[in-house]
Order: structure tokens, then C-alpha cells, then sequence
């Protein structure tokens, strides 16, 4: 559920993007990873298809009024990500809309299973804020096994927000 | 403008030519900052031109017909003397003129930099391209030249105004005797600085006063106290004490002064050479007929004086002739314009160095 | 380039010292934050790169080695001061016709566009405008002067929310569009957290802390563990601060890198900027400043004691 801020200003609509970004300044998350992580939502839930343009920095920066260095990053890290691409002169554009999409059989099975294990943690008196944390603990150590500086930061970052 | 290159921001193109700053772009500038200040003085000036104008032609006028009166002695033009001494008595003796060039000089004067710190708009003056210490300059040499001008004018229409009081070489009539003794010459107090080119240096010397304590006083209000204080000071001191001495003053024992003589002191010598007491000179005159004496026993006629020569003593008077009037002129309104360059120079030169 | 760069900058005014012994080099391209409390130093420190107060020691460049207070200074840097000084008996329109005289770089048609984007008419007194007017019209002059470096001395202090969002949305517009450099003061970390790229800490009049935020951040982190152990791995770890209970202390550590490992029975959380400035202005002998590697960019050096 991406929300839209309100469109308050009286210069021209935004001709290329579909979108307009949010920033919650309270939630820890650093703001170029807000920035990546409402693409990759609003990729996932339709908002954003194949070719579309990602809003421009310069309407971006008006908008939030947040540093132009911190959209460049989170459009490079979404360039490093495979999901898009800029063009000198012209702004960015998505060129990969399928985010590690796992088939529907298998995300069926997954769910399945989640649910069973939920219920068994249920019954021997875990609570929701447990459960929260035992995954979030799991998957961290599952990401240091798996290696990579950069991995590592994004999951200290995940961790303190709480299950992405 | 600059193209948006791929995840980076624009680099700043090197510089193109910039424009040159010349000087008289801050003409405008200090118009427009102090055009409050310069419309006052010039609504002043005008209101002054127009006093003097009118009370002037009308002194001219009076005169005039008081000159060419025919005969001299008559009751008709007896009248007519009366007349024009009894015009304007108030402002014959120059002293409603002195304050002028102060005001100007301390309302115009001190708000120019005291303003600037005191409201902390310096911080966005002083930090455009055009620098601080040429901003300071421009505008004080630009109001400095108006102030100059405006009192110059002034001081000619003084001049104007003042000349039936100063005939050249006069002896056409007493009428310089009823004014009151300050004024009968041209070098006395009140009237030396009105006219000639001290008015418009006192006016600058004020600026330039102003100038510095707003400076160092750095608060509007106190800044045109002190200006005041110290103008007032400087006239007094200069008056008094300093103007007497511009030239060596003459000494003559001769008893027929001319009224236009600016007279410092006179002293009685006995036969011997040494200062003679009133005592002693009162006892003199007690052996002297009584017609030499008005009523009071007060010695005024020089019939007087010629009895106490007639008995051995001389009097000694001290005093600087009319003549003097322009080569004293010069010399004060020289001094006074060079202190007001130093005043200036003091002021840009802290300017330049002092920190916020 | 370095947009301001110090050698042991120090000022004292009689007896007091309001700058000691700071070495910064900020380079261009950056949204830079002073950042201090009150009377740290902030504002003597900017009105000694802008010529309005001479060092006492120490030596102040700006632009790539000018001397502050040099006409390429004066020409490359537009400064907005504290509570936006400006005429107050002139109009929005005067204000531009004075600027413009004033400088040899003047983009009239920029500023005649902000002034009716802002809704500012031109015959307004700058007087009777809002603060936040005030602040955008101080902020327009500054901008239509096509600067190479931005200061802006505690710009939001006297605005409402809505209008420090407007101008700091107009700063990293210009930001975006001419390349312009920004340093920006205020002892609200809160607000310039997200436009800052660059931070500079000063408190006491010493530098605590200089360089990029994403350095900085990347190089701190929180451990949290038995204030039993904290001891024992205090000597081993640099810690910056300690915020100790009974039986659990949190750690605010410097590291090479966040992907340290942890000890057992220790967790790691990363740092957001205001905590971080909190840990280093409680400690006022704990700074972070760059290696010797001043005159170039300043890069990713190793952080010394």
C-alpha cells in the first residue's frame, strides 16, 4: 500500500514517473533504503512496470527536501540490483520488473508450512513479539553465513526495524 | 543548465567573465539606504532658503532705502536706521545657524555604519562581491560630497543674507553699533563660521565625526549623541580659544578701534609699563569732570580714555583686524577638512580591520 | 577542491576562545552540517570563512585555497546569517536591485522567478514578511548570486515546520541544479539529517567529529551485552561512550568495519546520526577526524584517536 503524498504544488504534474516517494523519518531506516524499498514495493504490487521512469532527483529533492546524493544512491543501488537503469539526459527507467519472484507452487508451499510453524509456536506459549524475534535473530545469522559486508549492513539495518 | 551525468551532480563550470563593479553602482545603493536622511536635509535646506530669502530681500530692501536716504540726520531717516537695525534681531547674531551643520552632520553622519552593526544587516552588506571596505567608501565620499554641497549652499545664502551688516569699507552708517558686540565683526563667534567655506567644513568635520563614533559606538542612538557632544565640544574649543591665534594677533595703543575689529583683550599700563589696577584707575578718573561720565558712574565715551592717556596711561588692545576675515577663513576650513579626511580615513581603515 | 579548508584555526575574543585548534577540510559537492550546541563555535567559525572576523591563529582557505574575505571569496560564496539580516524599510524589489549592484554575478531572471513562485510581490517591505518569507527572500538573494558555496548560519531557527521544509526543499533544488555547495549550521541535528551528506561536530570550540555521514555511520555501532563483560571488551574495543545499568551497558564503539564479529551474548545494532553525535558530545575528549591526508578530497581514511 503505497500512498501517495499529496500533490500540494502548483508546478507542472509529473509527466514521467508514476510514483512520488514517502519518507518516514521516524522509522530508522536510512533514507536512500526507504527510497529502494518503495521501488521494489511498488514494482511488486503493479505501481511500477517494465520501462517506467522513476521519479526525477531534481522533482524528488523539491518534493522531500532531502540531500540529492542520498536519491543517487538509492538509484545506484537499484542500478546494482539489476531493477534499473539511468540515461544520461533522459532520467531512470525500470528494466527488470520480476524482484526475485518465486513461483506460485513454491510460494503456496512456503506459506503453508509458515503457517503450521506458527501455530506450533503458538501452542507452546510463544507470542507474536517472540515469534518476531526468533525469526529476525534466524535470519540474520542466515545472512552472516552467507557472507558479503554489504549484506551485512543492510541486515543490521533490516534488524532494527524490525522483519522487512 | 548543466546536464544531470549518470548517479552524479552537476560539476561547476569554470568561471566565466564576471562583470566589473564599478563605483557608481553603490550610488544608487546609498540613495536608496539613506534616502530618508538625504530628503530630510534637503527639505531643511530648502526651508532655510526660503526663510532667508524672503527675511533677506526684505533686509536688502530696508537697507537700501536707509542708504540712500537724504539727509542723513533727518528724522525720516532716523526712522528708517531704526527700521533695519530692529530686523531680525534674532537672527543677527548667527548663533540660531550654529546647530546646522551638527544635525546634518551627526543625523546624516552616524547612522551610516552605526545602523548597519546595530541592526546586524552588515553581516549581508559586507559579504556581497562589492567588499566591505569599497561599499564604505563609496557611500561616505558620496554623502560627504552632498553634505558639503548643501551646506556650501547654505552658507552662500548666509552670506547673502548677512551682507548689509558687513559693508565693505563702511562708514556710511552706525548701524553696526546696535548690534549686539559679538556680531559687529566679522571674525566674532557666532557669525565667523556662517559664511566663507567654514560653514561647509564644519558640516563635513560633523559627518566625518559621526562617521567614526558610529563606528565605535556601533548603536544608532548613542552614536548621534556623541557626535553631538563632541561637535559641540570641538565648536566650543575652536571658538574660544583656538580661532584667536590663527594669526598673531596685532597690539596697538592707538584708541580709535574700528568696530569691525575683533577685539581678545584690552589692558590699561601705567607710565611704567605695568598692568594698572581698576583701583588705581578709578581713583584717576575721580578727579575728572563729571560731563565725561554718563549715568552711573560708568566711563564709556573714548573722552575717557583720552583723559587717563592725557594722565600717562596707555592702553593696550589686543585684536585681529577685519581684513583677516579670508585668510582666517581659509585656515580653518583647511585644518577642518583635513581632520575630516583623517576622521574618514580612520573610519574606512577600521572598517577594513575590525572584525563582526 | 575543498570548498573550506583549516590549519589549526583558533579565535579568541579577550580572554574567551571560541575556536581551538580546528583542522577541517570540507569538499565540494557536499551538503555539509555544522553541528554544536550553543556558543560552540558554529557561528565564529562561518564568520571567519565569510571575512566578517579574522583568525587569531591558525589559517582559514576557502574555494580551493583563496583567503577568506578575498574577492574570489567574496564573489564564490553567498551568506545568509543568523536571523536573515536584510533591510527591513526596503521592498522585495529593492532588495534585488541592491544585490544585483552589489555583486558581478547576478541571475535577475532567477530571482524575478522565485519571487513570484514564492508569492512575494515585489513593493513588499521585507519588514512586513513572515519569517519564513524573510528566510526564502534572504535565501532567493543568495541563490540568484550563482554561488560556488552556500553558508547558511542556523537558517530555520526562527521558521515553522512548513517553512524550514520549503527552504531547505528551495537549498537542495539549487543543489541539484547549479552544483552549488552547501554548510549549513544549527544545533538541531534532528532537521538536518536528512540533507546532510557531510557532517562537521564542534562543541567547546574543538572539533569532534568531520566526514561523511555514510563514513561515519558505516564506522560506529552500539554493542549491547552483560555490563558484567563490558569491562573486559571495553579495553579491546574503542568506545566512544557507555550508557551502563545494573546488568546490561550499551557500547557506542568506533570500528573498522560494521561486519566485526560479535561476541557471544553481545548484540550489534548500527547507529542513527543523532545518537552519534549524543555519544561524542557527552564525551568531549573523544573525537573522530581523518588521517594525514589533507590538501586532496578527503577520502575514507582510518579514523585516529
Amino acid at each position: 500500500m503505497t500512498v501517495d503524498k499529496d500533490d500540494r504544488d502548483s508546478t507542472a504534474p509529473q509527466r514521467g514517473s508514476p510514483i512520488e516517494f514517502r519518507l518516514d523519518l521516524g522509522s530508522g531506516v536510512p533514507t536512500y533504503l526507504q527510497i529502494v524499498h518503495q521501488v521494489e514495493h511498488a514494482l511488486r504490487l503493479g505501481y511500477l512496470v517494465l520501462g517506467d521512469q522513476l521519479p526525477k532527483v531534481r522533482d524528488v529533492v523539491s518534493e522531500l527536501a532531502i540531500n540529492p546524493n542520498t536519491v543517487l544512491k538509492a538509484y545506484k543501488e537499484l542500478e546494482t540490483k539489476g531493477l534499473a537503469v539511468g540515461r544520461p539526459g533522459q532520467g531512470t527507467f525500470i528494466i527488470e520488473a520480476s524482484l526475485n519472484q518465486v513461483a506460485l507452487p513454491e510460494l503456496t508451499e512456503l506459506r503453508r508450512s509458515l503457517v503450521s510453524w506458527v501455530a506450533a509456536a503458538d501452542a507452546v506459549g510463544l507470542d507474536e513479539d517472540g515469534i518476531g524475534a526468533l525469526v529476525a535473530n534466524v535470519l540474520r545469522d542466515f545472512r552472516e553465513r552467507r557472507g558479503g559486508s554489504a549484506d551485512r549492513r543492510d541486515a543490521a539495518r533490516h534488524e532494527a526495524q524490525g522483519v522487512a | 543548465m548543466t546536464t544531470l551525468s549518470t548517479f552524479a551532480l552537476p560539476v561547476r563550470a569554470e568561471e566565466e567573465n564576471l562583470r566589473p563593479l564599478p563605483w557608481r553602482q553603490m550610488a544608487w545603493v546609498t540613495w536608496r539606504q539613506h534616502r530618508t536622511g538625504l530628503t530630510a536635509v534637503t527639505a531643511m535646506f530648502a526651508a532655510i532658503a526660503v526663510l532667508l530669502g524672503v527675511a533677506g530681500l526684505h533686509l536688502h530692501h530696508a537697507y537700501a532705502a536707509a542708504i540712500a536716504c537724504q539727509p542723513a540726520n533727518s528724522f525720516a531717516c532716523n526712522n528708517l536706521v531704526n527700521t533695519f537695525n530692529g530686523m531680525y534681531g534674532f537672527v543677527a547674531n548667527g548663533f540660531i545657524f550654529q546647530p546646522v551643520p551638527a544635525l546634518v552632520g551627526a543625523f546624516l553622519g552616524a547612522p551610516v555604519l552605526a545602523r548597519e552593526l546595530e541592526s546586524g544587516t552588515f553581516r549581508f552588506a559586507w559579504t556581497q562581491g562589492f567588499g566591505r571596505w569599497r561599499w564604505t567608501f563609496a557611500k561616505v565620499v558620496g554623502l560627504g560630497c552632498v553634505v558639503t554641497a548643501v551646506a556650501g549652499a547654505i552658507s552662500v545664502l548666509l552670506s547673502w543674507y548677512y551682507q548689509p551688516y558687513f559693508p565693505a569699507g563702511s562708514q556710511a552708517l552706525y548701524v553696526s553699533r546696535e548690534l549686539p558686540l559679538m556680531a559687529s565683526s566679522p571674525l566674532g563667534a557666532g557669525l565667523f563660521d556662517l559664511r566663507g567655506v567654514t560653514f561647509a567644513a564644519w558640516a563635513l568635520a560633523a559627518f566625518a565625526t559621526g562617521l567614526l563614533t558610529g563606528v565605535l559606538v556601533r548603536r544608532v542612538v548613542p552614536a548621534i549623541v556623541a557626535t553631538l557632544v563632541a561637535y559641540t565640544g570641538l565648536a566650543f574649543a575652536v571658538g574660544g580659544i583656538l580661532r584667536q591665534h590663527y594669526l598673531a594677533p596685532l597690539v596697538t595703543s592707538k584708541l580709535n578701534i574700528p568696530d569691525s575689529a575683533w577685539v581678545l583683550s584690552q589692558q590699561w599700563l601705567t607710565k611704567a609699563g605695568r598692568p594698572a589696577s581698576q583701583s588705581v584707575l578709578s581713583h584717576v578718573l575721580q578727579g575728572a569732570p563729571g560731563q565725561l561720565f554718563s549715568k552711573g558712574g560708568v566711563p564709556k565715551s573714548v573722552n575717557v580714555w583720552q583723559y587717563l592717556v592725557q594722565h600717562g596711561y596707555t592702553q593696550l588692545t589686543t585684536y585681529q583686524p577685519a581684513d583677516r576675515f579670508w585668510p582666517f577663513q581659509w585656515i580653518e576650513g583647511g585644518w577642518l577638512f583635513a581632520l575630516s579626511v583623517l576622521l574618514i580615513a580612520a573610519t574606512v581603515w577600521l572598517v577594513r580591520r575590525r572584525a563582526a | 577542491m575543498n570548498v573550506i579548508e583549516t590549519h589549526a584555526l583558533g579565535k579568541s575574543y579577550g580572554s574567551t576562545r571560541a575556536l581551538n585548534d580546528c583542522t577541517v577540510a570540507i569538499p565540494e559537492g557536499h551538503v555539509a552540517a555544522l553541528v554544536g550546541p550553543n556558543g560552540a563555535g558554529k557561528t565564529t567559525f562561518l564568520n571567519i570563512a565569510v571575512g566578517l572576523a579574522n583568525p587569531t591563529t591558525g589559517t582559514l582557505t576557502v574555494l580551493g585555497g583563496c583567503p577568506a574575505g578575498s574577492q574570489a571569496g567574496l564573489d564564490g560564496i553567498a551568506f545568509v546569517a543568523q536571523d536573515t539580516p536584510l533591510y527591513k524599510n526596503l521592498s522585495a524589489g529593492d532588495l534585488v536591485h541592491v544585490t544585483r549592484n552589489l555583486n558581478r554575478r547576478f541571475d535577475q531572471g532567477y530571482a524575478m522567478q522565485r519571487l513570484c513562485e514564492l508569492g512575494i510581490a515585489l513593493r513588499q517591505k521585507a519588514g512586513k514578511m513572515s519569517g519564513g518569507q524573510q528566510a526564502q527572500l534572504a535565501l532567493t538573494l543568495a541563490l540568484a548570486r550563482r554561488p560556488r558555496l552556500l553558508l547558511l548560519d542556523e537558517p530555520m531557527a526562527m521558521l515553522d515546520p512548513l517553512a524550514r521544509h520549503d527552504f531547505m526543499a528551495t537549498v537542495m533544488t539549487a543543489v541539484v541544479d547549479d552544483g552549488v555547495s552547501v554548510v549549513l549550521s544549527s544545533h538541531v541535528l534532528a532537521e538536518l539529517e536528512r540533507v546532510a551528506d557531510y557532517l562537521v561536530l564542534i562543541s567547546r570550540g574543538r572539533v569532534q567529529m568531520v566526514g561523511e555521514v555514510d563514513d561515519l555511520l558505516a564506522r560506529h555501532r552500539v554493542l549491547t551485552g552483560p555490563s558484567s563483560q563490558s569491562d573486559r571488551y571495553a579495553e579491546q574495543w574503542n568506545v566512544v561512550h557507555e550508557s551502563r545499568g545494573a546488568s546490561q551497558t550499551h557500547l557506542v564503539v568506533r570500528c573498522d568495519s560494521t561486519s566485526d564479529p560479535v561476541p557471544s551474548g553481545w548484540e550489534a545494532h548500527p547507529l542513527t546520526l543523532e545518537e552519534l553525535t549524543l555519544a561524542y558530545l557527552r564525551e568531549p575528549g573523544a573525537a573522530a577526524l581523518p588521517g594525514p591526508s589533507w590538501g586532496r578530497q578527503a577520502e575514507r581514511s582510518e579514523a585516529t584517536i
